[in-house]
């Protein structure tokens, strides 16, 4: 298999930050619309594996297919990161007064507006949608730092789906998340997928979890796949 | 005199010219500080200041033009400078700040350069600004507004979430850099205005000000601005009213403004 229908195709991927790769061999395969939950220990690599799709680290060795196209000069990593969304680990409020509405029409910088076009009616359109599908719309005018950790995470899924993504990172979004939080979180994912046919790749550290949101599993250990877990 | 007899003069007028646009624009860097964590930075470029003042005499030219001079490399390379050695900015400034007045005090010595000359920046006055000053004030203030009007988004991405802003591409560095390199100017302006010391009653505390009342960052500027321009005007006129040192009367206007806010807060 080539990857060719492949959403993400990753084969013999070294990579890491310095002396030492993090991800060592790594290969792995996600179809199109697949929801895949990743699994691993602290430090096993999850993170690194998603900037690596990204093309966030410095050097990457072997092959990484991003939508049939393969990433490995710098413009390729800006084509990928314009159809990846992104919703990094542990993310904060940031310190600068601002409203759920601006925060996350700025997700859609470098997409349709950037310095001397700005942010037109689609863009608008565009973020009133999303704040709708992640129930945010009602403190849309709410000062970010404001929010509580719930909502906050829901502002970060919102400032990545507003980008209309083809492909969704997730790393670990439920940390911070009381169950009750946890529990709207896993109802957005599956009105999100109901909505859009998107790729979705999380981060997850609670298998049962996992399970009710992915249509399939696997677990990192030491920078590679070691086992796919099937999800019923 | 009283101040429609004062404002006959033309020195009063171009010090009131100045302070509307000296305390307009400078004022809306005050966030940038506040934002990128500056506050040690802007220390330091006031000691290298200094040590230009005092490179400045020692080499036969006047402490002020030594001071610029110090605080446009200052500013040009700090920057890039903790970039480049992944340090904090705030560290990189402390670093400097102390290097810098040290050697300012070596060549005190060494040159038999007089402290208490360079020590002189430290009360700048808005009566002592000559034409070609109020020029390269509008410039500066020129500058500041065409940045922030072309780069509003991309500044208030920078703000909210510089890692994000970085990987969709925007220049996070060189906007960062550019806008110190605007705040050094500024506290060149500054210095002129009210003096070293009182540099922040001009760039900081109108900002303060402004974003305690302030819900977006569209607000925070246009308050910056206001508040800037009624401590630095207002600041002189009451000089003026009330025959005091004008650098003082602006401070604290601006004081005054900030304490009435923390107020209205409540
Ligand atoms: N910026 C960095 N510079 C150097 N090394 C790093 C950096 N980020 C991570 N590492 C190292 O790379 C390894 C993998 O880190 P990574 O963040 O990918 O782990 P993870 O699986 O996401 O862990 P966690 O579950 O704690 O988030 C770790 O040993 C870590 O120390
Ligand atoms: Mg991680």
């Amino acid at each position: 298999m080539d990857g060719g229908s492949c959403a993400l195709w990753l084969s013999g991927v070294r990579a890491g930050y310095g002396k030492a790769p993090v991800l060592n061999g790594l290969s792995l395969s996600v179809k199109k619309g697949e929801h895949l939950a990743i699994l691993g220990e602290n430090g096993a690599g999850k993170t690194t594996l998603f900037r690596a799709i990204l093309h966030l680290l410095p050097d990457i060795a072997g092959t990484i297919r991003v939508l049939g196209r393969d990433v490995k000069s710098r413009e390729d990593g800006a084509w990928v990161r314009s159809r990846v969304g992104y919703v990094p680990q542990g993310q904060g409020k940031g310190r600068l007064p601002i409203s759920v509405f601006e925060a996350v029409m700025l997700g859609r910088w470098g997409k349709s507006f950037s310095y001397f076009r700005r942010p037109g009616a689609r863009d608008r359109e565009l973020t009133a949608e999303i704040l709708d599908v992640v129930g945010l719309w009602d403190l849309r005018d709410k000062d970010c730092r404001a929010l509580s950790g719930g909502q906050t995470q829901r502002l970060h899924i919102a400032r990545a789906l507003v980008r209309e993504p083809q492909i969704l990172l997730l790393d670990e979004p439920t940390t911070y998340l009381d169950d009750a939080s946890r529990d709207v979180l896993a109802r957005l994912i599956d009105q999100v997928r109901k909505k859009w046919p998107l790729t979705m790749l999380m981060i997850i550290h609670d298998w049962q979890y996992a399970r009710r949101l992915a249509d399939r599993a696997v677990y990192l250990r030491r920078g590679r796949i070691e086992e796919c877990l099937e999800v019923v | 005199m009283s101040i429609g007899e004062y404002l006959q003069v033309p020195i009063f007028q171009r010090a009131l010219l100045a302070a509307l646009v000296a305390g307009g624009t400078v004022s809306l860097l005050g966030v940038v500080i506040v934002m990128l964590n500056l506050t040690t930075m802007r220390f330091a470029l006031m000691h290298m200041a200094l040590l230009g003042g005092a490179a400045g005499l020692a080499f036969g030219a006047s402490p002020l033009a030594g001071a610029t001079a110090a605080i446009v490399l200052g500013s040009l390379f700090l920057g890039p400078f903790s970039e480049r050695l992944r340090l904090d900015a705030g560290i990189t400034g402390a670093f400097f700040m102390t290097g810098s007045i040290a050697l300012a005090f070596v060549l005190f010595y060494k040159a038999g350069v007089p402290a208490l000359d360079v020590f002189g920046l430290f009360t700048g006055s808005l009566l002592s600004l000559s034409r070609d000053d109020l020029l390269a004030v509008a410039g500066l203030g020129a500058a500041i507004l065409l940045v922030y009007a072309c780069l509003f988004r991309e500044i208030q991405l920078v703000f909210y979430d510089p890692e994000q802003a970085e990987w969709l591409g925007v220049p996070a560095k060189r906007i960062k850099n550019a806008l110190l390199f605007l705040t050094g100017l500024s506290i060149g302006v500054a210095m002129k205005v009210v003096g070293a010391l009182l540099i922040d009653a001009l760039i900081l505390i109108p900002a303060m000000t402004a974003m305690r009342l302030s819900r977006s960052l569209l607000q925070i500027l246009v308050l910056s601005s206001f508040f800037g321009t009624a401590a630095a005007a207002g600041g002189l006129l009451i000089s003026m009213a009330l025959d005091m040192p004008s650098g003082a009367a602006i401070t604290l206007t601006g004081v005054c403004l900030l304490g009435l806010s923390v107020f209205i807060r409540r």
